[in-house]
């Protein structure tokens, strides 16, 4: 039994007095596609957080590929594999669409101000010789007509693609997408589910937060529930359209 | 007048050079520091102290040293660096936009009444003086100054260069995407508060090789010389010339100091009322960053975007042309569908 990539195991975390995740555990396998439901004020977005780094968990704790990863900033998990996206899209807004990606690509030894100065060809010329994969990347997201434009000018459906081919470029080990689909139209939705099956062909793991449900059951391999801060159920879809608990979750019956 | 233009385009070459290292804090990375005056002070007055030799009774003044022109520059800015990395690794470790601004002022003014009113450190209210011919070329007064505008210019030449290439490099792109959103260069990996105070120190050293440059112009330096509040004319030129952008901050630096140097001649001060020029050329100059941000925001020369080369663009054409939407694909048009209601 291999491990898995994402492990949380018994991960608490209120604000004030608001307990946002409560003994949470989860484990995602390598390779899979996770969708991570479960009703408004369940806790998603605060795992994330926390797997992230933006939060710190009050108690548990969170490894990554094996590593412990509590107590370490968002960056410093980021250069470890894990990339995240945020409810809306998060674009370097005065930055051109290719310049987006570039600083996608976390070519981090170049950031540095002696190269910068020092050897502005050699740094121009790296960035020619991969022209031809960026490009290819800005037609792949129908990106291509407006990669010289200003970010900002984009409309909402690029923004997401943009997200995407940024997220291509940086080849993370593991993507954890905050709804991706919110206020996308059916015909982009489409294309955003093939760019998490082209994700996951391209090694990448994927727990995919969504209300969309009939798209979790085409996009994902399993699906995690959570409720009240924790997870309820974990298995593939099929299983869990029958499970009491998950449903009453979602609709909100109360038999008590 | 030959005399009288090569001071003032001295001094605004050497205004040049503080305001591209402002403009790397503010234009780059995002962050409106009013304390860079500070920098620049602290860098004429260490170039000062180190260069003129013992204090006579009653001046009073730290060091006194008689070292050599170009090391007394270097130490300067050295000691200019070591000073910002304490106020930046306060004001930035946690501290953004405005609050960032307040503790900057608050250092700055902080800074400017300890050196006013202390005097073993810089003699207080009289400053300092004595700086002159610093490589001792044995020149006349006038011929000193032609020879120094000139290396002035040069040594702009060499810091655009500098700047130019560390704006157009993975480095000036990240920190700009540092400045557009912290959070999301955090996910791309990219340490935030690392990124910002690299700037900033950067920033601040430029502030004070300015400074050092202009200690071998005036020779002398108090208090009356520095207001904090002088850092606004910095930031119009700034504004006027195109924030992040290197050419654009020379270029605004030269309007407003020549311009508003000249302007503020041709005022005619009544005898009773001597004040007025100096008022008028502050009234201006807040009437002028008002147009600009009406009117042209981005600036004359707008900050350069980053392109893959295939096609030479304008950067106000994208800026100000809604053709970034018109290309749009029909079905990647953005819609207004609540698909994030539960299906039920």
């Amino acid at each position: 039994m291999t491990t898995p990539l994402l492990e949380i195991e018994s991960v608490t975390k209120t604000f004030g007095g608001v307990v946002a995740v409560s003994d949470c555990s989860m484990s995602i396998r390598e390779g899979t596609v996770v969708g991570l439901i479960g009703p408004n004020g369940a806790g998603k977005s605060s795992v994330i957080d926390l797997v992230s780094g933006f939060e710190q968990p009050d108690q548990g704790n969170i490894r990554f590929a094996g590593t412990e990863i509590v107590g370490k900033r968002p960056d410093q998990i980021s250069r470890m594999g894990l990339i995240r996206t945020f409810q809306t899209p998060r674009e370097w807004r005065d930055l051109s669409v290719i310049d987006n990606v570039r600083v996608g690509r976390r070519d981090l030894e170049r950031d540095s101000i002696w190269r910068g100065i020092m050897a502005p060809r050699r740094l121009r010329r790296l960035e020619e010789q991969e022209s031809g994969e960026l490009r290819d990347l800005m037609v792949h997201y129908r990106l291509d007509a407006v990669r010289n434009h200003r970010a900002v000018g984009l409309s909402g459906g690029q923004k997401r693609l943009l997200e995407f081919a940024r997220i291509a470029a940086a080849k993370p080990r593991l993507t954890i997408l905050d709804e991706p689909m919110g206020g996308v139209n059916p015909v982009l939705g489409e294309r955003i589910g093939e760019a998490i099956r082209e994700l996951k062909r391209n090694g990448s793991t994927v727990v995919v937060v969504e209300h969309n449900l009939p798209f979790i059951e085409r996009t994902c391999d399993e699906v995690v529930v959570m409720d009240l801060g924790t997870v309820i159920a974990q298995g593939p879809f099929a299983d869990l359209r029958d499970n009491k608990r998950v449903v009453d979750a979602y609709l909100g019956n109360d038999d008590e | 007048m030959l005399q009288y233009w090569t001071a003032i385009l001295t001094e605004a070459t050497i205004f040049a050079v503080l305001a591209l290292g402002i403009d790397m804090i503010w234009g780059w990375a995002g962050d409106f520091d009013l304390s860079a005056y500070a920098y620049f002070a602290l860098g004429v007055y260490m170039t000062i102290v180190l260069t003129i030799g013992k204090p006579h009774p009653p001046v009073s003044y730290v060091l006194g040293l008689h070292l050599f022109y170009p090391v007394a520059v270097v130490l300067a800015v050295v000691v200019v660096v070591a000073f910002a990395s304490i106020i930046g690794a306060i004001a930035l470790r946690s501290l953004r936009e405005v609050y960032f601004s307040i503790t900057t002022l608050g250092a700055v003014w902080a800074i400017y009444y300890w050196v006013e009113n202390y005097t073993p450190l810089f003699n207080g209210y009289n400053g300092v003086y004595g700086l002159f011919d610093p490589l001792g070329g044995g020149m006349s007064y006038s011929a000193y100054h032609y020879y120094f505008f000139a290396a002035c210019l040069v040594i702009l030449a060499g810091v655009y260069v500098v700047v130019t290439r560390l704006s157009k490099s993975p480095f000036g792109r990240m920190v700009r995407a540092v400045r557009d959103d912290e959070a999301a260069a955090s996910v791309y990996g990219r340490n935030v508060f690392w990124a910002k105070y690299r700037t900033y120190l950067f920033g601040a050293g430029l502030a004070g090789f300015s400074g050092a440059l202009f200690a071998a112009y005036i020779g002398a330096f108090n208090p009356l010389d520095w207001r904090p509040t002088e850092i606004f004319v910095l930031y119009a030129a700034i504004l006027v010339g195109g924030r992040g952008n290197p050419k654009g901050v020379i270029l605004g630096s030269f309007i407003v100091y020549v311009g508003f140097v000249e302007l503020t001649r041709y005022i005619p001060s009544p005898q009773a009322r001597p004040e007025l020029g100096p008022a008028l050329r502050q009234i201006l100059i807040g009437v002028l960053i008002i147009l600009m941000l009406k009117f042209r925001p981005s600036g004359l020369i707008p900050e350069r975007l980053g392109t893959d080369g295939t096609q030479v663009r304008r950067t106000w054409r994208t800026l100000f042309s809604r053709s970034a939407r018109s290309v749009d694909e029909i079905d990647v048009d953005n819609s207004v569908a609540s698909e994030s209601e539960v299906d039920a």
